[in-house]
């Protein structure tokens, strides 16, 4: 190809003649070099005019919705470890702990599952798709900062191999991949990731440690609560307040808290027509939806989560943050319009009945998702059933 | 005539760079035709003329193995210079080089009070040995209709709404005696004739008048099959026959005149032509005469056809039978650069993935992919914009599966190949192409002839 730089002709024809690299390195060269130098395809068939959007750019979008998620996330979690420790929160200072705790889980991530989608290419001779990038760049947010790397790295393992490539590759997975890895970890390791307790980064040498990491998340927090206990004064005591919650500057995963930042990125992708707004109004209106109708049935005597607003259901944990990004997934999720509506509405349902009545699991928005996931072939095919009885029969 | 307008909201509008203007030129006379049928479908030609034979215009070529009835004639009059075939012994073209003075077959002329009076086969029997009777197509599989059958009804889609179309108010100027007789024509083939009329098409004051329906919306809201589907109320609707505004002109100048009619109105577009306008022009003119010169450096790509519906070819192409529209495209092949990471203000789409969405003016299109072939990942946009209300991610899913009942369930037949789901596909699967060979296939299995 007289179209690429002498240095990439060279390598080209360097793998090209060894056989064993040529099988093993020729996708990851190529998905590299297609991003730095897209070859002109042209049409052999009509429609001879093709869209400009590609799947390439449809999942890039995806990931720059993303970014400012990790900006967040990596200050934060500088910042808790700093004021755990009982120093003062200096802004570089956040952000030098942040990055130092981060870049290493990311890294991690980013080599695993990269690693394990080339494999899968090379043996299955398909081209690496742009779906494991999204997929690495979701899946460390859902994580807590203290997570040990070989976990890290065995859950997008599990997420990529099991979520994705044994059922052929992004475009033939049903269930969400990086979501996949999490509920992986969650339940092969409950002790470093159920979120019972408070994540933090622990500075070495600080005092303040033992105390910090016997905290509990606001969902713990409120699904732990004593009957007779007014809810929402308990999360305000606890350290929680509603605008705390939404602006996710407590511990939590790494970036996945900031509520603020799920509703501006999914904002971006729904403009953009990247993200569906069905399926996000569909979870909001099942999570505000099913909260309305558990205050409507709390009495004194019930449990006091029950008469949590929906609100703090919406800003507390990664519900805003599973709805933007994970949930609007277009493979796994409903690929009807209407199926949609309901898709989205279960989602948002369950992850309110999860975290309420099922006390093993404090936050049940990624459980949420993955089940619905199993049932959207099934709501696809009623949506299609209702939607092929409207056809005039033309055999 | 009381004008019925049916909203169709399903379809896209791609504002293109290069879209004609309603200027008509005049093209001088080629030096050479040809007669290409490559996209008049399910004929198998028998050729009757070899190489260095002399043949009048309006002569015999070919006719088709199965139907031999259906006749094929010569878009000019002097010798055949070549017959060219290609892989699988299809015929690709047969050009002839045009005489100064040409001769031209004559045939009987039909008088205006003879048209009601004429039996019914006796006018099929005239039209296809005329060889004009490919111009009429059956729905659901655009066949060329068997002459015996009667349909429940014949659409003039006038125009669909393509960005590259020829307007009926230029092909039409000073013909609308002649259109309206076509149109009685057409209604003594069937109980009923639609006139199909765009609202955003440049349509001259009698057609609006004249014609029995209107539609809005964008492309291809014209075309008969959309149309068909929208008006449809039973299975028997299925099998309505259809022709274009100008080939209506076609079949009338010829009963009427007694000749073989070689005029065509075709638009040259597209962001690489030149001057795109109307050309007023003759049928299987070489696409290089009708395209003119690229303006830019390297070389052009010509679409023979509109933008959605044209097929690429080559510069030393020819006008097919059917097509009115050559768009002249960039064939620069050099490779985009990071177009990943590019904001993409000249960039047309679908979505509001490029800055172009805050552009309402023309964009430049050309006839690239735009990325690579990826497994379909259920975006949906395929089923927002086909204008029949396919499913096309998951009747193209039955399709490869070979799940005939399934896809015929989703509407297979229904399609109307107008190419928009390939188009907007972000996966960048030929859907059309896929939903359309299987239409073939089904219809060599079942009926052809």
């Amino acid at each position: 190809m007289k179209d690429q730089t002498p240095f990439g002709m060279s390598l080209r024809r360097a793998i090209e003649r060894r056989p064993g690299l040529k099988r093993w390195l020729l996708p990851l060269y190529e998905a590299v070099a297609s991003v730095v130098i897209a070859p002109a395809r042209f049409t052999p068939v009509a429609p001879v005019v093709r869209d400009s959007l590609d799947v390439k750019r449809y999942m890039m979008l995806v990931i720059v919705a993303l970014l400012p998620h990790y900006g967040f996330g990596v200050y934060n979690v500088g910042y808790q470890a700093l004021s755990a420790a009982g120093r003062s929160p200096d802004f570089f200072r956040a952000l030098f702990i942040g990055l130092k705790a981060v870049t290493p889980i990311v890294a991690v991530v980013f080599m695993a599952g990269l690693g394990w989608e080339a494999l899968f290419a090379a043996l299955r001779r398909h081209p690496i798709s742009e779906g494991v990038l999204v997929t690495c760049t979701l899946f460390p947010l859902t994580l807590p900062p203290t997570i040990p790397l070989w976990q890290a790295a065995l859950g997008i393992s599990f997420g990529v191999v099991i979520g994705k490539e044994i059922f052929g590759g992004t475009g033939r997975n049903f269930l969400n991949p990086a979501l996949t890895g999490r509920a992986f970890l969650y339940f092969a390791y409950p002790a470093q990731i159920t979120g019972d307790a408070v994540w933090k980064v622990l500075l070495p040498g600080s005092r303040a440690a033992v105390d910090a990491v016997s905290g509990a998340t606001p969902l713990a927090l409120a699904g732990g609560l004593e009957r007779l206990q007014e809810v929402h004064a308990a999360l305000s005591e606890g350290g929680y307040p509603l605008v705390k919650l939404f602006l996710g500057r407590y511990p939590g995963s790494i970036g996945g808290t900031a509520t603020v930042l799920s509703i501006v990125g999914a904002a971006f992708l729904v403009l953009l027509g990247i993200a569906n707004y069905r399926i996000i109004l569909g979870c909001l209106f099942g999570l505000f939806g099913t909260a309305l109708i558990l205050n409507r049935i709390a009495s004194p005597e019930s449990m006091p989560y029950l008469s949590l607003n929906p609100l703090y259901h919406l800003a507390m944990g990664g519900a805003m943050f599973a709805f933007a990004y994970m949930a609007t997934d277009p493979v796994s999720s409903c690929h009807m319009q209407g199926a949609r509506w309901v898709f989205g509405f279960g989602i948002g349902a369950l992850t309110v009945l999860i975290r309420v009545f099922n006390p093993a699991f404090p936050e049940g928005v990624g459980l949420a998702v993955l089940f619905m996931n199993v049932f959207a072939p099934l709501l696809d095919e009623a949506a299609i059933k209702m939607r092929l009885k409207r056809r005039v029969p033309n055999v | 005539m009381h004008v019925e307008a049916i909203r169709i909201k399903k379809g896209y509008r791609l504002s293109a760079c290069g879209r004609p203007s309603l200027e008509l030129q005049r093209l001088k006379a080629p030096e050479r035709v040809a007669f290409v049928p490559k996209s008049i479908p399910f004929i198998k030609p028998r050729v009757a003329v070899k190489e260095g034979d002399p043949v009048k215009a309006g002569g015999l070529l070919f006719w088709d193995k199965y139907r031999p009835e259906l006749k094929f004639r010569s878009p000019g009059g002097g010798s055949v210079e070549a017959v060219r075939w290609g892989p699988r012994h299809v015929l690709e073209a047969v050009v002839i080089r045009v005489d100064a003075e040409e001769e031209a077959e004559t045939f009987e002329s039909l008088s205006e009070s003879a048209i009601d009076t004429l039996k019914r086969e006796e006018l099929v029997a005239r039209i296809m040995d005329g060889g004009l009777w490919a111009l009429i197509r059956e729905l659901p599989f655009r066949n060329i209709p068997p002459g015996q059958d009667t349909p429940p009804r014949i659409i003039v889609s006038m125009a669909t709404q393509e960005p590259f179309e020829p307007q009926p108010a230029v092909y039409l100027k000073d013909q609308m005696e002649l259109f309206q007789f076509g149109l009685r024509v057409l209604q003594r083939l069937a109980p009923e004739v639609s006139v199909v009329l765009p609202s955003g098409c440049d349509a001259p004051d009698a057609l609006r008048r004249m014609a029995t329906h209107g539609v809005s919306g964008d492309y291809p809201c014209g075309d008969a099959g959309v149309f068909l589907y929208h008006t449809k109320t039973g299975p028997g609707q299925n099998r309505s026959w259809y022709l274009r505004g100008q080939d209506v002109l076609l079949l009338a100048r010829f009963l009427k005149e007694g000749r073989y009619p070689l005029e065509r109105t075709v638009v040259r577009a597209g962001p690489m032509a030149q001057k795109p306008c109307h050309i007023a022009t003759r049928m299987g003119v070489p696409l290089k005469v009708l395209g003119g010169f690229g303006t830019g450096n390297g070389a052009c790509r010509f679409v023979a056809g509109g933008l959605f519906t044209g097929y690429p070819e080559s510069e030393t192409g020819y006008l097919d039978f059917y097509e009115t529209a050559v768009g002249v495209l960039s064939g620069d092949p050099t490779p985009e650069r990071l177009a990943l990471f590019k904001p993409g203000y000249d960039k047309p789409s679908y979505t509001r993935a490029f800055l172009s969405c805050l552009r309402a003016g023309p964009l430049p299109v050309d006839g690239r992919y735009h990325g690579e072939e990826r497994a379909c990942i259920g975006c949906g946009f395929c089923a927002e914009v086909c204008p029949v209300e396919i499913l096309p991610q998951f009747t193209f899913k039955a399709v490869l599966a070979g799940e005939w009942e399934e896809a015929l369930d989703h509407g297979l037949l229904d399609c109307v190949e107008c190419g928009l789901c390939a188009h907007v596909c972000p996966s960048k699967i030929d859907l059309t192409e896929t939903l359309k060979k299987a239409r073939r296939d089904l219809y060599r299995e079942q009926l052809r002839p």
